[in-house]
């Protein structure tokens, strides 16, 4: 379960992200959406354990991220929005070293390793350098190593970005299914049908401050007093 | 013309508008910048006063060999520009995302060939000038060079002289490219490295400095003649031979003698730049291309399915984080070319080095001359050192990238990884100044009738100066970091990579002046049977302990924080 509780991000005299509380419990799809420098890659690199909040709690799986970040890190997945792979690895490299760094034995990262090549369809070039893989199969090389260590949580920004439709539709089924299967998903994504479609709950940032959080039903309670559709909502709320 | 100089003004603006940043945290970085690089060019300058002083008038060495092994000196540096320029201009001609933009406009190659190479060598050399006017300045002031003079050799001199080694290096780059497709790209590298490495045995062999101490002594006290008759032939068609004439006749006060060697220099240098341009004219595309080739052929699905040395797929006896980083950084650094290349050179370098003076008769039994020849072979084992631990441990945080979020991220703690690499680091540097160290004492083992002093001494010295240097070098490296740089050799020649290098030749200075003293005490106990007190190896030990251990401190904890800050 994920839990922030006041969470301020300040750049020098810039509030990025200001005073936001949120729960997430087990098994929900969290879709986190706001328009571009809302704050929302930042939220998520304070989660990630890339940025230090200026003030506030972080919680992930009981395990706060300031006292305790690396119990909280191994339950823990992040994919960046930008796939940055180490260039001179090959894919199943890459996956390898991401398992070791999560401290699994080497016979389970093989498995795993396998299963996710096959799952992800990415075994034409998995054994290439990444230096050579377009914008998709980086994408789909970093999620695929995000889920090696089945993880209790996983933090993804952005994860559509140039995709081709197939690998999308295998990335949106792939993270469905986990959070059937009991993880936290908490999604970033500027495709407001994708969290429509995948989302059980929507948050929407603005300007630093978390100005919409509901249920899909809520959602639709709101949609109402305008035209019915989420982009209506969206935009006025992001105004 | 005009587009070429329409894209240089862009260039300079981009330029300027970086390195003269007006907010806070910039300047303060600036003003520490410049007080750091103006401390750094006064030492130069009076470490060059003082020993162009020291040789003149206490060994009396007299002008002629003083310049014959400036001669040596340039001879080295002209090797090095030319070998580093051969590197970083095989990533900024051929393998920049600038030069693919550019392709894709309406440049000719020959125009994109030209900013690329100037770029290069603009970026590459800067520190290099400084560097090179402070020891010029020191070293002129002595001699009494009028004011007019200094900018003078430093513009038809110094910088022709560098220009020269750099466009040898293009044109020896772009052979390489354009034959790497039949020969291969690793067999003519390793003919290049040998041919190089051969050049720099050959020079020495048969320049022998020992004879021509020998034979110019035999002329004392009238030592300051021009002996070119004890020159070997060849020597006369070297450019550092002709650097360093000029600066002999401008000693003597004979500048209308220094003029011939300048004009001769500039007329190579600017017949070699022309040769370039045609060359790059005719090649540089075709051999751009090559390297498409050349990356295709390493990149392939059957060759990264293969078991290699280190596979991630074999057991290790290692905890799986350590393990993954370990074969992580191994692979990342032995499938880059720039890397790999610039380490087996500067190896190649180091060997030829050690086998050059480990059988080396020091002969004469004079303490200033001996003690001068120790203090030299020991400031070049700490400079060999400082360089391999700029170019290969500074850039080493950076080199992580934008990728470093994949470690970031994961339950790692950063002093493991601080840790692991400057372990890693530490073993390389280490193993190196060990090897040199013995090397450079064997001779003086030999002349000292067995004892083993020195090599105590260079072995304590190689101890404490390689953990220092590796912990400035990563230290600082992670609170310079640039994630977005991917080049190695850019990172090594940045604005903070320059700062490091400074602070290290600082700590060469002081560990210089702090052994000189005992050293010249325990010189002349030996050839003049005088009493030598052993404490007096102790203070400068503790010295140089204590001074080492304030270094890795500090750098450790800056190292440590850097890590820390916002990804």
């Amino acid at each position: 379960m994920i839990e922030l509780i006041n969470v301020t991000k300040k750049f020098g005299s810039f509030t990025a992200v200001d005073n936001i509380s949120l729960t997430v419990p087990k098994g929900e799809f969290f879709g986190f959406l706001g328009p571009n420098g809302a704050g929302k890659t930042t939220t998520i690199k304070m989660m990630a354990g890339l940025f230090t909040p200026t003030a506030g709690t972080i919680k992930l799986c009981g395990f706060d991220t300031a006292t305790q970040p690396n119990e909280a890190k191994m339950r823990t997945s992040y994919v960046p929005d930008q796939p940055f792979l180490y260039d001179k690895l090959t894919g199943r490299e890459f996956m390898y070293f991401m398992g070791g760094l999560y401290k699994m034995e080497k016979k389970l990262i093989q498995e795993r390793v396998e299963m996710m090549i096959e799952h992800f369809e990415i075994g034409d070039w998995v054994d290439k350098r990444t230096e050579d893989y377009s914008q998709g199969m980086r994408q789909r090389t970093t999620i695929a190593a995000a889920l090696i260590h089945e993880p209790e949580i996983i933090i993804i920004d952005e994860p559509m970005v140039g995709l081709d439709p197939r690998s999308a539709k295998i990335v949106r089924e792939t993270l469905k299914r986990k959070s059937e299967e009991g993880v936290v998903v908490f999604m970033s994504t500027h495709s407001l049908p994708v969290a429509e479609e995948l989302c059980d709950r929507i948050g929407i940032i603005n300007k630093g401050r978390l100005v919409f959080v509901g249920t899909q039903s809520d959602l639709a309670a709101y949609k109402t007093r305008y035209d019915g559709k989420f982009e209506s909502v969206f935009l006025e709320l992001t105004k | 013309m005009a587009l070429l100089l329409h894209i240089l003004r862009y260039k300079f603006l981009s330029f300027f508008k970086t390195t003269f940043d007006l907010r806070a945290v910039s300047l303060v970085r600036g003003i520490g910048s410049l007080i750091v690089f103006g401390g750094f060019g006064l030492v130069a300058y009076v470490a060059s006063y003082e020993l162009t002083l020291f040789i003149m008038e206490k060994t009396r060495i007299g002008l002629f060999l003083y310049h014959r092994f400036i001669s040596m000196m340039l001879f080295v540096f002209f090797m090095a520009v030319n070998m580093g320029n051969i590197i970083v201009s095989y990533a900024t001609l051929y393998r920049s995302a600038e030069v693919i933009f550019f392709f894709t406009k309406p440049v000719t190659f020959t125009q994109i060939f030209l900013l690329k190479f100037l770029d290069n060598f603009l970026y590459s050399s800067t520190t290099l000038f400084l560097v090179a006017f402070m020891v010029l300045l020191g070293y002129g002031t002595y001699f009494g060079y009028p004011w007019y003079s200094f900018l003078g050799i430093l513009l038809c001199v110094l910088v022709p002289f560098m220009f020269l080694s750099a466009c040898l290096a293009v044109l020896v780059l772009m052979s390489v490219m354009k034959v790497a497709s039949q020969w291969g790209f690793r067999k003519i590298l390793v003919l290049i490295g040998s041919v190089y490495a051969s050049l720099v045995f050959l020079f020495f062999r048969f320049t022998n400095p020992i004879r021509l101490v020998n034979q110019v002594s035999q002329y004392y006290p009238e030592v300051d003649q021009y002996f070119s008759q004890f020159d070997p032939g060849f020597l006369s068609y070297l450019p550092n031979n002709w650097v360093a004439d000029v600066l002999f006749f401008f000693a003597k006060g004979e500048w209308e003698m220094a003029l011939p060697f300048a004009a001769t220099l500039l007329a190579v240098t600017a017949g070699m730049f022309g040769l370039v341009l045609f060359v790059a004219h005719r090649f540089y595309y075709r051999s751009w291309l090559v390297t498409f080739e050349v990356q295709a052929s390493s990149n392939s699905v059957e060759a990264g399915r293969r078991m290699k040395l280190f596979d991630f797929r074999k057991n290790s006896l290692l905890p799986p984080q350590l393990e993954a980083v370990v074969k992580k950084d191994y692979f990342q650094f032995f499938r880059e070319p720039s890397q790999w290349i610039h380490l087996l050179l500067m190896l190649v370098l180091v060997i030829v080095f050690v086998l050059s003076i480990r059988n080396l008769n020091l002969g004469l039994r004079i303490t200033n001359v001996q003690a001068l020849t120790y203090l030299v072979l020991y400031a070049f084992g700490v400079f060999l050192s400082c360089s391999l631990a700029l170019r290969f441990v500074f850039p080493a945080i950076s080199l992580e990238g934008k990728s470093f979020w994949s470690q970031l991220s994961a339950p790692l703690d950063v002093w493991k990884l601080f840790l692991l690499k400057f372990v890693i680091s530490l073993f390389f540097i280490l193993t190196l100044a060990v090897l040199v160290a013995v090397a450079s004492n064997l001779p003086f083992v030999r002349l000292t009738e067995r004892r083993p002093l020195l090599m105590y001494f260079g072995l304590y010295s190689a101890f404490w100066v390689s953990v220092a240097l590796v912990a400035l070098n990563l230290g600082f490296g992670g609170y310079f970091s640039n994630f977005q740089e991917k080049n190695p050799i850019r990172l090594a020649s940045s604005q903070g990579a320059t700062l490091t290098f400074l602070v290290s030749l600082i700590y060469l200075v002081t560990l210089i002046v702090v052994v000189s003293a005992p050293l010249l005490k325990y010189f002349e106990s030996l050839f003049l049977f005088l009493p030598f007190d052993f404490r007096m190896i102790v203070v400068p030990g503790t010295i140089f302990g204590m001074i080492s251990t304030a270094i890795i401190g500090f750098s450790v904890m800056i190292g440590l924080r850097s890590l820390q800050r916002d990804f």
